[in-house]
């Protein structure tokens, strides 16, 4: 009976950790990767881990970072735990003491500007595009946190903050400011205050916003359909959009039917914006490419059927995307597109 | 017609409790491109949808600093449920057929797609509402299998 005992009680960690295993994988891996070395999300080290509260980061996994891809995830305590356990791999939890660190927000401001703004962004809104992309050789390995988001304030001690500024974080471009640039004690304390003065009441649910808006524009021609399409071809290229061969809506789904020839897809692309946007968020691809869905109905009205791209965006949780002035501009370029093809 | 409705609204409620990480639907395949789309090719069609075409979004990516240039777009479906809720939603149209964008990333590939729950507000029976919830259930179930078959 006692072995019994001794034998549960030393398989239960194990048991918990292939439930952390089990919860990375369903939740984690398609961003942050097979071995945590990073994608859409940033790599999640066992180093970059080491500096890390467990407050921190049952707060990162249940809130998120509204804004910056990664979501709030709705996991129990029990859950969380596991997962957690399964990241740190046997590395000791570091603890933090959570009073608030007292420094000076104008000299912290002042040290930001000339150390960490050219990474972190001048607005503290981190660097572009997406954690850690093998497919997108950016600046930057590993794309710097927004400090000044929400999610990130809510979860990180004062203390956390200190700690990176002073120790860096291995296999990451976080230097230690300490050793590199000999910043002293106050230095860092005005920092992190600096840092601290950005938080705002957090909203812990996460939730996509709200696109006032239709999921489609309708617009009515007053041409037959040929004619529409040959207009809306035209316009396209005056655009500086590449429009690609006509495809019947239908098209390589079955046989050919009556009808179906009245449902036409134009398609065109801006390389050039195309490219802007997958720096951003590789993710782009399920909105891809710009098309314009020319209908006529049994009366014999014709329409021409747009994508209202700002509910795909917003699903991105990307604010650099969905913040993007060349997205707007894309969006109101296809309307103004059609409105010309149609006039 | 009641067991239905409420079969919908369980299935919906369901759908609610994952809000968050479901806002696009992501598989991490542990192969190569062009397996990974070898296999998603014929899971597709397994599951009675057809690939209706490719579209190939890779120009000049090399040029531009990708790392790779393996970036498409496949479009599939059913085509009697499409052709009879295009002709009853002319607002759904822009969303057909559906889509799904493979890229390579190293030597994994990533497959995205968007969740066909999002184009509920577009259909206004309970019919539709269902097809359109069986599209969801479909296209997880494809991303699983495909991962499933480079499981690590």
């Amino acid at each position: 009976m006692k072995i019994k005992l001794i034998l549960i009680l030393a398989l239960l960690p194990l048991l918990s950790l292939a439930g952390g295993r089990e919860i990375y994988s369903e939740f984690c891996e398609n961003c942050h990767g097979f071995s945590r070395q990073g994608s859409l999300g940033l790599p999640l080290y066992s180093s970059t881990i080491a500096n890390h509260s467990d407050r921190y980061l049952q707060r990162t996994i249940k809130s998120g970072r509204p804004g910056r891809i990664m979501p709030g995830f709705n996991l129990s305590d029990a859950q969380v735990a596991k997962l957690i356990r399964f990241l740190r791999a046997g590395i000791k939890a570091p603890k933090y003491d959570t009073t608030p660190i007292k420094g000076n927000i104008e000299a912290g401001q002042h040290t930001y500007e000339k150390y960490c703004q050219r990474c972190h962004g001048v607005n503290l809104e981190g660097g572009q595009g997406t954690g850690k992309n093998f497919s997108w050789q950016k600046d930057a390995e590993v794309s710097p946190p927004a400090l000044a988001n929400q999610g990130f304030l809510y979860s990180a001690e004062d203390q956390m903050i200190k700690h990176v500024i002073v120790n860096g974080v291995k296999d990451t471009e976080m230097v230690s400011f300490v050793k590199v640039f000999n910043f002293n004690e106050q230095a860092v304390d005005d920092l992190v205050g600096f840092i601290r003065s950005h938080e705002k009441p957090f909203d812990h649910e996460h939730v996509i916003k709200k696109i006032d808006e239709p999921m489609s524009f309708i617009y009515t021609s007053p041409y037959k359909l040929e004619q529409t399409v040959n207009k809306l071809r035209e316009s396209a290229a005056a655009y500086n959009f590449r429009v690609y061969p006509n495809r019947a809506l239908l098209q390589g789904l079955g046989e050919f039917q009556v009808g179906d020839e009245k449902q036409v897809v134009v398609r065109f692309c801006n390389f050039r914006n195309m490219q802007e946007f997958l720096k951003l968020d590789p993710r782009l691809g399920v909105i891809l490419p710009c098309r314009a869905t020319v209908i006529e109905d049994e009366q014999g009205k014709v329409s021409v059927v747009l994508e209202n791209y700002k509910h795909a965006v917003a699903r991105f949780n990307n604010e650099q995307m969905s913040q993007s002035s060349s997205v707007g501009d894309l969006i109101e370029k296809m309307q103004e597109m059609v409105e010309e093809a149609l006039w | 017609m009641v067991i239905r409705i409420l079969i919908l609204q369980m299935l919906l409620l369901a759908g609610s409790v994952f809000a968050g990480h479901d806002d696009l639907l992501i598989e991490r395949v542990n192969a190569k491109f062009s397996y990974a789309w070898s296999a998603l090719d014929k899971t597709i069609r397994a599951y009675h949808y057809k690939p209706a075409y490719l579209q190939r979004c890779d120009f000049a990516l090399n040029e531009r600093h990708y790392k790779s240039d393996k970036y498409r777009i496949l479009f599939f479906g059913k085509y009697d449920e499409m052709k009879k809720m295009s002709k009853k939603y002319p607002e759904i149209v822009p969303f057909f057929p559906l889509r799904m964008t493979v890229m390579e990333e190293g030597t994994h590939t990533l497959v995205i797609a968007t969740p066909p729950m999002t184009l509920l507000p577009l259909v206004k029976t309970n019919e539709d509402r269902m097809t359109i919830f069986r599209w969801q259930e479909d296209i997880k179930s494809i991303l699983k299998q495909v991962k499933s078959q480079y499981q690590q």
